[in-house]
């Protein structure tokens, strides 16, 4: 009885996830869009706490669901969220043949796809006697030491671009001449 | 548990499909920058269920240096996008077609 519920609640996420997914690109106007995009990603991050990632969960919401979508709701507002006139066009249908094009040789891949996996260790009973966030901070100052460094530097450096285009923006010279 | 990983494979791809198909049909540069954040976050999906069926914490980090380079490039895209707004006063990507402000 528990595998049933388990299941269809994942798939319920599952599903939910892809609707929002497609109401982000069919909204009209930004602001439903950024909404969309918020739902999507509790979804995931629900998603993510039944595959026993609680740590991942929590950083999901905390950074994408809080941080990120806060930058993009401040930014829609501070432009002004206009509609967008959507009309067909060649460019759009080639968009949408070659996307399909994609997908259906991702599924492909997916299906004929012969890699033997590697298994590790770490069931869920493991991981919920060590804690999620124990064992990924563990795995990450370890093994992953590189990659962490890497990923500071690269805030670092999106850090120092920000204050690059923030500074030394300009006016253009046409207006300067009016 | 009866799902495998074809499921996840499945919802993956279909999500990372209506990012790149809302990334080329959209004008508005802020929704292309969401459609490449539902492509990240398709990945990421992918990387923690792989990462839970093969008892593995690898598919873990990979998922929080991906939110690492997301977070980087939407405080960079937005930056640009409000410097573009503020010497151009239009925002369809369609008429951005000089680099010169």
């Amino acid at each position: 009885m528990f595998e049933i519920t388990y299941d269809i609640v994942v798939l319920a996420l599952g599903i939910t996830a892809v609707l929002a997914a497609l109401g982000v690109i069919l909204c009209a106007s930004p602001i439903y869009c950024a909404l969309y995009l918020i739902g999507n990603m509790i979804c995931f991050a629900l998603l993510f706490l039944l595959f026993h990632a609680e740590f991942i969960a929590a950083v999901q919401i905390i950074v994408y669901a809080g941080a990120v979508m806060i930058l993009f709701l401040f930014i829609i507002a501070l432009l002004g969220g206009k509609k967008e006139i959507v009309e067909p066009s060649v460019e759009r249908s080639a968009a949408f043949s070659f996307i399909f094009l994609l997908f259906g040789e991702l599924l492909l891949a997916a299906g004929v796809g012969s890699t033997k996996p590697i298994e590790g260790q770490l069931t869920p009973d493991v991981l919920s006697a060590m804690g999620s966030a124990k064992a990924v901070g563990i795995e990450l100052f370890s093994r992953h030491l590189i990659s962490f460094e890497l990923a500071s530097t690269l805030l670092l450096v999106a850090t120092i671009g920000i204050i690059c285009l923030a500074k030394f923006s300009y006016t253009p010279a046409r207006r300067r001449s009016q | 548990m009866t799902l495998g990983n074809e499921f996840v494979l499945i919802i993956s791809a279909t999500i990372f499909c209506i990012g790149a198909v809302g990334f080329l049909i959209r004008k508005n540069p802020l929704i292309m920058l969401m459609s490449v954040e539902l492509m990240l976050n398709s990945v990421n999906f992918l990387l923690i269920g792989y990462s839970s069926f093969l008892k593995s914490l690898d598919g873990q980090i990979f998922a929080l240096v991906i939110m690492t380079v997301a977070a980087a490039e939407v405080v960079v895209g937005l930056a640009i996008i409000l410097t573009i707004f503020r010497t151009r006063h239009d925002l369809n990507v369609d008429h951005i077609n000089v680099l010169k402000g």
